[in-house]
């Protein structure tokens, strides 16, 4: 987003293409920064992460953070907006201080375009989480994913996926157990209805529907428990954002070097154990063209980064996941 | 400088500091809810002058403990467990449980959080003198704080927690006594764990924690006889696994978790509401519920299910088809359950013979009745909220096992309520001889499956039964009269003159003065019931006739003409709120009594006495501060204008309605009193009638005057009806129109919590059978459509043979109303603000605040209302008047049916009086209610109501209320009696046999004795 003159993206361009590529920080094209993720940081969430990547180990600062966190609300179904099963929700917001330079109806947009995007994808029935639902047909759990960036130093996609699929993976879905009342016709006892009344009328009838069970609303059996996790975790996408130049492409741009392509591919997959991995999203983004032969072998090429990415992310989650596991009161 | 030093918490401590919940309100949301905990080492262990904890502190604990205790000779202290406060109240609230005593914060809250009134009863607990008790949060101390670890419980953790902190106390105990150089080593106290937990005890022995069960600690007490029967018959087998109760046929069906209940609840399919037992059947039993227009039926014991009265129940509906209307025939249960056996009524044999007792009792004739009188009938599935208290009974002597008045052997005996609605209670005692004829309280502790009856345990004794002192207890705690002394700080709000205080002089320094009207020289009398009764109750009541001496004048009235025509009338109360200012201990105590209650011989204040008695009392020639309503009226008696404003009034004369009435009929007496008294009766008597044309009621109750002798013998004399004189209705329609004027103010100026008073329809269904009953029997229409209707056809119910007729049947229709009720203003649609029996669409109560708390806070809103001071923040809140409503209301309740069972009571010890002066009682009756065995009679004359019961069986004709029964004499044809019938009676009082528990047998005595039948 940062403003940069003719001859600077002409400079940007030319060193990437040279021969061996080129970057101001001395990356190879496919490098990434150093990504930082911390789950669990906003403890009132169900579930949490910060994800910073390019952050300066020395102090601290510059580089891109996004902080996501998942709020699990109750939900009737069929009353206003609830479905049965639950659903998923996801916006993004950007403090203004990410991008000091744009005025305030251009921050409405790009937030609009980033939520549309993350909600698109996340909130797609293929990949809801089956634990949503509390009593199937009435109540359900709202997930509110939300996403704010705090500052943006290029690659602001990825981290807002890598962010969110953290959070998605912290969070915790406390345990509910249905309660329901039941018609007991078959074991009552009654001295006087034994000797009165013909038993028979009542048993066996097909049209007698109160013996099916009936839930009617639901209990928090342990108040103190976080909860269990949001089922099919794994699932939730990450996203690749390749950078691309006439011939060749390169990952995880900074400000400089996002202002001086034309063109970017954002993929989006998710990946389910060993067996193929799933694009559950694509978009180009850009003023540049591109043709069906080079975005079919960007896509075998963004594929294997993006496994990369999976791996160390969900590698990354799997001890941060351990050790928060913390005793609560 | 001062030195600032910042202790901030790393991040990594929040597993320690930060305890997370999550929360369902009760819209069904899922709040999750963060809160910090803040560790410290210096909370105190309460130990007095213990060297290891901050000296500053208030501490209670006697620094050796309790030495006691035979298996403690070193002294000790106990920390129970939450059981023992959830079971076993009344022995740790004994004054016989000396033993400090160390609270908890955990227990604390799992108390609070299991069971809200015990909760209150501990927090009492902690603050008396009596007791030495402490309470160690211990979640907040260092040392003692848990966390809870994965997959525990979280009453596993809330256990470990208390042995925790046991433990802790037992090592802290030893820094606390140091050992002392060239001294042998101080035997230490002991911090004991009391719990009724196995598994705890289990775990606190591994962990070398000292702990005992409850009924082993009692047992090594010094003063164990007395404390063993406050243990409750729960806990101990309960949660130890030693003794077998498997075997046992269950005799109920389980209840439903509660969370299932209210989730039927919830989707309409289980009903809740209030159990009622019925009085006059102990099997049967109705729960009013919002579903249905008719109570729902519960029949027989298993559809009972253990509820006892006035718990909250969830009730299953059946089919319709299984509808049925509820009995027609008296089933008493001592009559029916006389040969049951306290100590083993499960046996088999027994058993069998209780059931077909109880089945043949039920199995009537139900399914050939009308279709129309069947109601919903159900069966109690679950109980909501218990409501069990300490009832007042009597020991079954025939259940005692031995009459030996020595032996101290534990017995299991039947405990009879002196309430008909509750069921016996089983107990075990050791002083079951040493019971037997006295009225003891007993609480109901648990009711199991397999035990046909609830057990208990016995809390203390009243007093022999029939003597003065423990029946008017017993009356008092059966209808939860708070009847305490005043206690200090409340005394200590009356004004320091006490009994000297007098008006001030008239000057602008004195506070009394400011703003108040001068009415000193105002023709102002009083008009009050003869001199030694205690109160009348305008509508209804009872006349009690007490000691003279003790009155309490609390309105007075003045009128005159004015120049233009017009007549000033004033009414002027007793200004109550000049002495009680809100949210003082005076107050708050008032607040929590909300009314006076008046029993035959005693008074229970709602104020000192020396604000009834004296400085609101509006004595004639002594200066009072009032409150007055003054209007001015046309001769028709139309409002023109109203005001109202605080006053000192001096009353010229006090009066007795019978005084008054020869005043006003004397024509030689024509001074300024006497025409100011026949000015008011005039414009009464137009009030009167326009009152009536509205459709207001005239409602009647039994009205009965007891004489008692003199304050001290107070046996009473006799028992007559009240005499009526014009003056009372004098007094009567200007305090109306009082109540009327100022609810109109107060709720112009509060629309949301002006404190009102309405009395609601009532609905049509409501006089179904009375209007059946007078159609079959009498040709009779009653028109219930309105509240005029229902006056004017009250007013024609009459036969011309019988005079006292016309005053059944209005009894009997003011049984079908709703009774009326306090409440605020902007809690209910403004469309049902009216009160039906005045026909006024507004009303409140003004006239008595001495022993109304209402009327306090009605004189407060007024006194906003008119700028005389602000209004207490607490009346401005809709809330906090509802709740205070609702005290009142109960309470106002209560205590109608408190003098009322006083009333009773003595009516009793008159019909004994006379029963040994005459050879028998006989009066004249009407049958107020046929069943299959036996009638309902009302006894006007005496204002009582009894039954006469039939053991041979009779011709019942259920749809026209008559019975048909043989005649005394043989050949004669058979008699048939129906409702509305004159009857003579012949009246005993009859003593239990085995409870002593007295009672009025009425037998028939024409037209046939039913002494042969």
């Amino acid at each position: 987003m940062s403003s940069i003159s003719k001859s600077e993206k002409a400079y940007i361009q030319s060193s990437l293409l040279s021969d061996p590529p080129l970057r101001a920080d001395g990356r190879g094209l496919t490098d990434f920064r150093t990504i930082a993720l911390e789950s669990g940081v906003a403890p009132l969430a169900n579930g949490s992460a910060r994800v910073s990547i390019g952050r300066n180990a020395y102090d601290g600062g510059g580089g891109t953070e996004v902080v996501a966190a998942a709020k699990l609300e109750v939900e009737t179904v069929g009353d206003g907006e609830g479905v049965d099963g639950g659903r998923v929700v996801c916006s993004v917001s950007c403090s203004p201080t990410a991008y000091p330079l744009l005025p305030s109806n251009a921050l409405d947009d790009l937030q609009h375009d980033m939520t549309s995007l993350l909600h698109a994808t996340l909130s797609h029935p293929t990949i809801r989480p089956q634990n949503l639902c509390i009593l199937p047909g009435k109540k359900s759990w709202l997930l509110n994913l939300d996403v704010i960036i705090f500052s943006d130093a290029g690659n602001v996609f990825d981290a807002i996926f890598m962010a969110a699929r953290a959070a998605l993976w912290d969070t915790k879905v406390p345990r509910t157990r249905s309660v329901q009342y039941r018609t007991q016709k078959s074991d009552r006892k009654d001295a006087t209805r034994a000797m009165d009344v013909d038993e028979a009328t009542h048993v066996g009838s097909a049209l007698d529907t109160r013996e099916t069970v009936q839930v009617s609303d639901f209990e928090l059996p342990d108040y103190w428990d976080e909860g269990e996790p949001l089922d099919g975790r794994q699932i939730w996408p990450v996203c690749l954002t390749l950078n691309l130049l006439p011939t060749s492409h390169f990952l995880d741009a900074t400000l400089q070097e996002e202002a001086s392509v034309p063109l970017k591919l954002l993929v989006l997959y998710s990946f389910q154990s060993d067996t193929t991995p799933l694009l559950r999203s694509m978009r180009l983004l850009g003023t540049g063209g591109s043709d069906l032969v080079q975005i079919k072998s960007l896509l075998k090429d963004s594929e294997k980064y993006a496994r990369i990415v999976w791996t160390a992310l969900e590698g990354k989650l799997k001890d941060e996941y351990h050790s928060l596991r913390k005793p609560s009161f | 400088m001062p030195e600032i030093t910042i202790l901030k918490r790393p991040r990594e401590e929040a597993v320690i500091t930060q305890r997370m919940f999550f929360k369902k309100t009760a819209r069904g949301k899922v709040m999750k809810v963060l809160r910090e905990r803040y560790l410290r080492d210096d909370i105190s262990c309460g130990v007095n002058a213990c060297r290891a904890c901050n000296a500053a502190a208030q501490t209670v604990l006697p620094r050796s403990g309790d030495t006691t205790h035979k298996l403690f000779p070193t002294g000790h202290y106990i920390l129970p467990d939450t059981n023992v406060f959830l079971a076993q109240m009344d022995l740790i609230e004994s004054n016989h449980f000396t033993t400090p005593i160390i609270v908890l914060q955990t227990v604390m809250e799992e108390v609070r959080h299991r069971s809200l009134p015990l909760y209150s009863r501990l927090k009492a607990l902690t603050t008396t003198d009596e007791q030495k008790v402490w309470v160690f949060y211990n979640e907040f101390r260092s040392e003692t704080a848990i966390v809870r670890e994965e997959d525990e419980t979280p009453n596993d953790r809330n256990d470990r927690g208390i042995r925790k902190a046991a433990q802790w106390y037992n090592a802290h105990l030893t820094l606390a006594h140091p050992p002392i150089r060239g001294q042998p080593n101080l035997a230490l106290p002991k911090v004991v764990l009391l719990t009724d937990d196995f598994a705890n005890r289990q775990k606190a022995d591994n962990e070398s924690i000292p702990c005992i069960s409850v009924r082993n600690y009692v047992e090594g007490m010094k003063n164990s006889d007395q404390l063993l029967d406050l243990l409750s018959a729960t806990g101990s087998d309960e949660l130890e696994p030693t003794r077998a109760v498997a075997g046992r046929t269950a005799l109920y069906t389980d209840y439903l978790p509660m969370s299932t209940l209210l989730a039927g609840v919830k989707a309409g399919q289980l009903h809740q509401g209030h159990f009622n037992a019925n009085k006059y059947n102990y099997l049967e039993g109705t729960v009013p519920v919002s579903a249905f227009t008719k109570p729902v039926l519960l029949v027989g014991r298993e559809n009972m299910n253990r509820a006892v009265q006035g718990d909250v129940v969830a009730v299953e509906v059946f089919d319709e088809s299984e509808w049925k209307a509820p009995t027609d025939e008296v089933i008493d249960q001592d009559a029916t359950l006389k040969n049951d056996d306290a100590e083993d009524s499960e046996e088999e044999g027994d058993d069998l013979m209780v059931h077909e007792h109880e089945s043949k009792a039920l199995r009537t004739e139900r399914t050939k009745k009308p279709p129309t009188e069947k109601q919903p009938t159900g069966r109690v599935v679950g109980i909501i909220k218990r409501n069990w208290r300490a009832y007042v009974c009597h020991i079954d002597s025939t259940s005692l096992t031995s009459n030996n008045s020595t032996s101290l052997g534990l017995q299991t005996v039947f405990a009879t309520p002196v309430s008909r609605l509750l069921p016996r209670i089983r107990l075990r005692t050791r002083q079951a001889p040493s019971l037997v004829g006295h009225k003891i309280l007993v609480t109901i502790d648990r009711w199991d499956i397999t035990s046909r009856y609830p057990e208990g345990h016995f809390v203390r004794a009243l007093g022999k039964a029939e003597s003065k002192e423990a029946e008017q207890e017993s009356l008092l705690l059966e209808f939860e009269v708070p009847y305490r002394p005043f206690g200090k700080a409340i005394l200590d709000c009356l004004p320091p003159e006490g009994e000297q205080w007098v008006v001030p002089p008239k000057s602008p320094a004195n506070p009394e003065w400011r703003d108040r009207v001068d009415l000193r020289d105002l023709i102002i009398c009083s008009i009050d019931p003869p001199g030694n009764i205690f109160k009348t109750s305008y509508k209804s009541g009872t006349l009690i006739l007490g000691p003279p001496g003790c009155q309490d004048i609390d309105d007075a009235l003045h009128a005159r003409r004015l120049t233009n025509g017009n007549i000033e009338a004033g009414v002027h109360i007793a200004d109550v709120s000049h002495f009680v200012h809100p949210d003082t201990a005076m107050d708050n105590e008032a607040a929590a009594r909300g009314t006076t209650v008046y029993l035959v011989d005693k008074r229970i204040d709602m104020l000192p006495a020396l604000l009834g008695t004296n400085l609101c009392s509006l004595r004639p020639h002594v200066e009072r501060l009032a409150f007055s309503v003054i209007w001015e009226l046309t001769q028709d008696a139309e409002i023109v204008n109203v005001r109202f404003t605080k006053s000192v009034i001096a009353s010229k004369a006090a009066f007795e309605y019978g005084e008054a009435q020869l005043r006003k009929d004397d024509p030689k007496l024509n001074d300024e009193l006497t025409q100011s008294i026949r000015l008011l009766n005039s414009l009464a008597q137009k009030l009167k009638a326009k009152r009536m044309a509205a459709g207001a009621l005239n409602l009647a109750s039994p009205e009965v005057k007891i004489h008692l002798d003199s304050s001290e013998s107070s046996d009473p004399v006799d028992v007559e009806q009240k005499a009526l004189h014009e003056t009372n209705s004098l007094v009567e329609e200007f305090m109306l129109l009082a109540n009327t004027s100022v609810a109109r103010q107060i709720q112009e100026s509060f629309p949301q919590t002006a404190v009102l008073r309405r009395h609601l329809p009532p609905p049509h269904t409501n006089f179904d059978k009375l209007q059946d009953i007078l159609q079959k029997r009498k040709g009779l229409k009653l028109d219930v459509s309105s509240s005029g209707a229902l006056a004017d056809s009250l007013d024609e119910c009459v036969d011309p043979k019988e005079p006292a007729f016309n005053t059944l049947v209005r009894i009997m229709a003011t049984r079908c109303m709703l009774s009326a009720e306090y409440f605020s203003s902007g809690s209910v649609s403004r469309d049902t603000f009216g009160h039906y029996g005045l026909a006024s669409p507004i009303y409140t109560h003004f006239t008595s605040p001495i022993r109304r708390y209402a009327d306090v806070l009605v004189h407060r809103q007024l006194a906003a209302a008119i700028g005389y001071s602000p209004l207490h923040p607490t009346l401005h809140a809709k809330m906090h008047v509802e709740r205070i409503m609702d005290v009142v209301n109960r309470r106002h309740r209560m205590a109608q049916m408190a003098s009322r069972a006083s009333v009773e009571f003595y009516v009793g010890l008159a019909l004994k009086g006379r029963n040994e002066r005459e050879t028998e009682v006989v009066e004249d009756a009407f049958v107020i209610r046929t069943f299959r065995n036996g009638l309902g009679v009302f006894v006007s004359k005496l204002g009582l109501e009894g039954l006469v019961m039939f053991k041979r069986d009779t011709q019942f004709d259920a749809e026209n209320y008559t019975i048909t029964v043989p005649s005394s004499g043989t050949g004669q044809p058979d008699v048939a009696i129906s409702v509305f019938d004159k009857v003579t009676v012949r009246i005993e009082v009859e003593k239990d046999k085995n409870t002593q528990r007295g009672r009025v047998k009425m037998t028939l005595v024409s037209p046939v004795d039913s002494r042969a039948l």
